[in-house]
């Protein structure tokens, strides 16, 4: 495609191509110009030879084809009437300086060219086409994404006087919970938790479209066992007194979590890009900050919905609402039973600002298309649903939390897209990228913002544009961006990243992408991406949570975005996807901060489904 | 003779003509039966006979058995009003007012300060005859049509645009425009697209429009060649818009010649023409197309011609790709989507994905416009991605240009390009859109042969 001055520009050094025939005499500009970003395609399918090519910044200085030439002509000599001298010099300089500046490593996508516009189909309930102005070569090309660079980070060193400063805390008291029972009363004795079975049936019968919600338990040593769908993971806590959110006290039971599974009476799985419904010890990704890790109990609540309700909002609320009823009763059990005796575990938590140093912002973006795209904000109780607002009725606009209400379960999430790459709602209350930054001696976390992705562009384009004038008013050095899921997201994803990044703050992002999430669309800002792919083939292989943000992803984001504040520049990333980029980047890490990195296992660790088998490894 | 439909919305813009007759009434030629409900034009019966059928979007009238040439005239006005009275819309196109065109709807202002009616003679569209003779026959008319224009709108300059292969019109023209300096000749290179509004402003002016632009944003009005002769039909002879010159042309009886049949009453049928001209080749036929293998849409036998259909082509019988994917490359030049669509399942493929051309440009009424009418921005990054779908074939409708620059990557991908007017240009005898081997610019001098390499290779 022709390309604009400033894309020509931005490729100087790169080989001058015709996208079209072009006449003798024609006085060559950049429309005549095919954008140098597919060139490695045309090479790889024998359509381009640039030998001899001379650079566009050679050409673009009132050169005249002497001979009419067909599209997809390098530009040689022999056809021009004049051409400028390569730039010797220039050329050598950069490439020195990259190499000093060496431990850079990093991601992201050449420069787009502008223009045009990208048609993307999102079938979801209606279907809606939707069309964005593109960015890179769109959607056709490699996976965008990839790590981390890590300049010597920023020796702590520095001149930083202030000290750091405690602006609230927090306390968890975890309770042991070794057995659970389903009988006629809900009560904690000792390490046994007791859930009264008909609590699922009444909190069923409130809901008119719940047909029926049935509990089970599944231990430690049967993992073996068929699942439907699983569309969240909740820790089971509650405030002490009349605590809010993020402060006081928080009981919460250790061993023990609450599954939510559901279908349709005709069978449909509530889940819309792929499913995680087989065998738990096969579609479990077991200690991601979202899922269950091993060797705990979980609770099943299994709830049948009417058909077709599974893609309508009032569907997954009807489920998350009723199961939150059996979990209001145990958390009012833990209020009355648990006693600071049974305390097997005190943790103090902190929120701290430290001043002087990089003032930065954590920005998620959470679902808020509709349907199971949706969460509840601020409930009354962690990972509640009374006293919370649905995102989606707030219009999906921007939210500030501070990181204590976020690990204090302050997001319910009604789970959407893709298994692999959901974030669950015990993934908030163990969100590593703020537990990483709020550890973290070199930056200064201000708070997160929560922007709901909604379904319209022209509704993602207005909540950006509200989510950049906040971070602009909170006058930060640095901010990140994390999405869940792929696709449709991307689209304000990258224009938040945009919204961000035009007002000259650094930004790094957080997103699936590998092969199967490319980005869709994208801009200059995007140049700084950190991938959570963790499968092997770089897919969504809707094994639960499998590429979500974790620990390492969060180690690499920051040491990016330092490299990014100090000026560094990140480098591009390969054009196919690889895991190279990443572990240069953990390999420069550990290296910059002598630490040796633990990496997560993927879903090879896991015995292969039936359904892996056929679709995917 | 069968009965005659007049379409209540003769154009594709504007709003459907309330009728002004009734059932059983006895209508003349010229007489008005409907007029404007809001965008329109009035629409006059076409012949002599009886009303026998009001439906909701048409007139239908039983015609007599005598036909005279006479007809009701319009009422003697100023030019303006004659036009309007006429119910004349552009006949090139999308069938817009013409008063509309050339009046500013209040005072005496003229729509154009001291500017251009640039005449669109480019009969742009492969294959068509009609309008060509309509010059050749009588070019002195087409001078008058520009002159009694150009007052009206207050322009000082007319500019027939011709493509400069129709040497012995132009040369009759030429005579004629030596005695009259306000009017001139722009001679145009033989390539697809010509006629588009815009590219005849460039083409003319040197000016180029936006999309969203109209031609008196470059103080100019174009307008179809036989639309000037239906204004002076107007004018001097107090004659409604009720026949239309047509050429039917492709699979026909008897050859690939083009029928250039004149005066055909509007309401006419696809079949009674397509019989007039000789009735379909005993070989099959794929389609028959209402207009240009470009811009026109595949039409019933049964559907009556309006005032602004130029054309019935025949096309030759459809191949069978028993269900390969198919890429659509959707551009401002062709068919649309819902065109493409219906085409690749004429052929039995499926639709493996669908690109727009870079410069297809929607417009708020969800039509595209080309940015750059003639001039390709590229095409081979929607080639990576027809591949990428897996598509055994792709199917565009872009103009000479950008099929080049298809072509210059597509067939060396493994893609089987195939045109939208393929069928089309078979059956008229056209060379097909591929590769463009002529220069996009032709000297203005009739006797300078341009660099013409090889146009002539039919595939």
């Amino acid at each position: 495609m022709s390309i604009t001055a400033e894309t020509a520009k931005q490729h100087a050094n790169d080989p001058a191509v015709l996208c079209c025939r072009a006449e003798a005499g024609t006085e060559l500009t950049p429309a005549n110009f095919e954008d140098p970003a597919i060139f490695p395609d045309l090479v790889d399918s024998g359509l381009l030879n640039l030998d001899g090519a001379l650079k566009l910044g050679q050409v673009l200085n009132g050169s005249k084809l002497t001979k009419t030439v067909d599209s997809l002509t390098p530009i040689t000599p022999d056809i021009v009437d004049k051409f400028d001298a390569a730039e010797e010099e220039a050329e050598e300089a950069p490439a020195a300086e990259e190499a000093a500046a060496a431990p850079a490593a990093a991601p992201v996508f050449a420069a787009p060219a502008a223009g045009g516009y990208i048609s993307l189909h999102i079938g979801e309930g209606k279907d809606i086409d939707i069309q964005i102005p593109t960015g890179i070569g769109g959607g056709a090309v490699a996976a965008p994404v990839a790590a981390a660079p890590v300049a010597a980070a920023a020796p702590a060193a520095a001149e930083e006087t202030g000290e750091a400063v405690v602006v609230r805390e927090m306390t968890r008291k975890h309770y042991k919970i070794d057995k659970v029972v389903l009988g006629d009363e809900t009560k904690i004795e000792g390490t046994t938790l007791y859930v009264r079975k008909a609590a699922a049936t009444e909190g069923a019968d409130a809901q008119k479209l719940v047909h029926s919600l049935e509990l089970d338990v599944i231990t430690p040593d049967n993992y073996h066992v068929y699942s439907e769908t699983v569309m969240d993971i909740q820790p089971i806590a509650t405030k002490e007194d009349d605590y809010e959110l993020g402060e006081g006290v928080t009981r919460v039971l250790d061993g023990v979590v609450m599954v939510v599974t559901g279908i349709t009476e005709e069978g449909v799985q509530v889940g819309e890009f792929g499913s995680s419904e087989g065998y738990i010890d096969e579609n479990m990704m077991w200690g991601r900050p979202g899922a269950v890790d091993k060797g705990e109990i979980m609770i099943r609540a299994h709830a049948v919905i009417d058909n077709k309700k599974n893609m309508e909002r009032p569907g997954p609320i009807a489920i998350h609402t009723a199961v939150d009823h059996v979990t209001q009763e145990i958390r009012n059990a833990m209020k009355k039973d648990l006693t600071d005796d049974m305390v097997v575990e005190t943790q103090t938590m902190k929120q701290v600002r430290r001043p002087g140093k990089k003032k930065i912002v954590i920005v998620k973006e959470i679902m808020g298309q509709g349907a199971m795209h949706d969460n509840f904000l601020f409930p009354t109780e962690p990972v509640g649903v009374l006293g919370a607002k649905p995102n989606v009725d707030l219009g999906n606009v921007p939210v500030a939390a501070n990181p204590l209400e976020v690990m204090d379960g302050c997001i319910h999430a009604l789970t959407c897209i893709g298994p692999a790459s959901k974030e669950m709602s015990r993934h908030y209350w163990r969100e590593p990228l703020v537990y990483e930054a709020i550890h973290d001696d070199d930056v200064d976390l201000v708070g997160v913002i929560f922007v709901g992705s909604p379904q319209a562009n022209t509704d993602k384009f207005y909540v950006s544009r509200r989510l950049g004038q906040m971070v602009e008013s909170m006058n930060v050095d640095g901010a990140f961006v994390t999405t869940e899921g792929f696709g449709n997201n991307h689209v304000d994803f990258t224009s938040h990243i945009e919204q961000i990044g035009k007002r000259g703050v650094p930004v790094v992002g957080f997103s699936f992408c590998a092969v199967q999430g490319a980005l869709v669309t994208g801009n200059k800002y995007c140049d700084a991406m950190v991938d959570n792919n963790k499968s092997m083939s770089g897919i969504e292989n809707e094994v639960l949570a499998c590429n979500t943000l974790c620990h390492e992803d969060a180690i690499r984001g920051l040491a990016m975005l330092k490299a990014k504040m100090a000026g560094e520049t990140i480098k591009a990333p390969e054009r196919q996807y690889t895991h190279a980029v990443k572990e240069n980047n953990v390999e420069l890490i550990e290296k910059a901060y002598g630490t040796k990195m633990e990496l997560v296992e993927n879903e090879q660790s896991l015995p292969i489904s039936e359904k892996r088998k056929a679709k995917y490894d | 003779m069968e009965n005659i439909q007049m379409l209540l919305k003769q154009g594709a813009v504007g709003r459907p003509c309330a009728p002004v007759v009734a059932v059983g009434d006895k209508v003349k030629k010229g007489t008005l039966i409907a007029t404007p409900t809001g965008l329109g034009a009035n629409v006059h019966s076409s012949v002599y006979g009886e009303v026998v059928e009001i439906l909701e979007d048409r007139i239908i009238i039983k015609p007599d058995e005598e036909q005279p040439d006479e007809y009701v005239k319009i009422a003697k006005g100023s030019n303006l009003e004659m036009i309007k009275e006429a119910g004349i819309i552009g006949q090139g196109g999308a069938g817009f007012p013409t008063f509309i065109k050339i009046y500013n709807g209040k005072d005496d202002k003229p729509v154009l300060d001291h500017g251009y009616i640039l005449v669109n003679a480019s009969e742009c569209e492969p294959g068509l005859a009609h309008n060509i003779q309509q010059i050749d026959e009588d070019p002195a008319a087409l001078l008058r049509g520009i002159h009694y224009l150009m007052e009206i709108a207050g322009a000082d300059k007319g500019i027939i645009a011709i493509k400069k292969k129709h040497r012995e019109t132009i040369e009759k023209l030429d005579a004629l425009l030596k005695d009259d300096p306000a009017i001139e000749r722009h001679l145009l290179p033989d390539i697809y697209p010509m006629g588009e509004e815009r590219a005849v402003v460039r083409e003319c002016l040197g000016i180029e429009l936006e999309p969203d632009k109209l031609p008196s944003a470059a103080n100019a009005v174009v307008i179809n060649s036989e639309t000037v002769y239906s204004c002076v039909s107007a004018i001097e002879d107090q004659k409604p818009l009720i026949d239309k010159n047509i050429t039917v042309r492709g699979m026909i009886k008897g050859g690939s010649e083009a029928h250039v049949f004149e005066k055909v009453p509007v309401g006419t049928s696809v079949q009674a023409l397509i019989d007039r001209a000789g009735g379909f080749d005993e070989r099959g036929y794929g389609e028959v197309i209402m207009g240009g293998s470009f811009t026109g849409k595949a039409t019933e036998l049964d559907a009556p011609i309006t005032k602004c259909t130029g054309a019935l082509l025949v096309t030759r019988p459809f191949r069978d790709l028993h269900g390969a994917k198919v890429g659509i490359l959707v551009c401002a030049c062709g068919g649309n989507l819902e065109r493409m669509e219906d085409l690749v399942a004429k052929y039995n493929g499926t639709v493996g994905h669908v690109c727009y051309c870079k410069q297809a440009a929607e417009m708020p009424n969800g039509t595209r416009k080309c940015e750059r009418p003639g001039n390709c921005p590229g095409q081979v990054k929607n080639n990576l991605e027809f591949k990428k779908a897996g598509c055994e074939y792709i199917i565009i409708g872009n103009c000479s240009d950008c099929s080049n620059t298809v072509m210059a990557s597509g067939p060396k991908m493994g893609l089987k390009v195939m045109h939208m007017t393929d069928l089309a240009m078979m059956a008229v005898g056209h060379p097909l859109y591929r590769t463009l081997k002529v220069s996009k610019k032709v000297d203005q001098d009739l006797n300078v042969v341009d660099n013409v390499e090889d146009n002539e290779t039919v595939q």
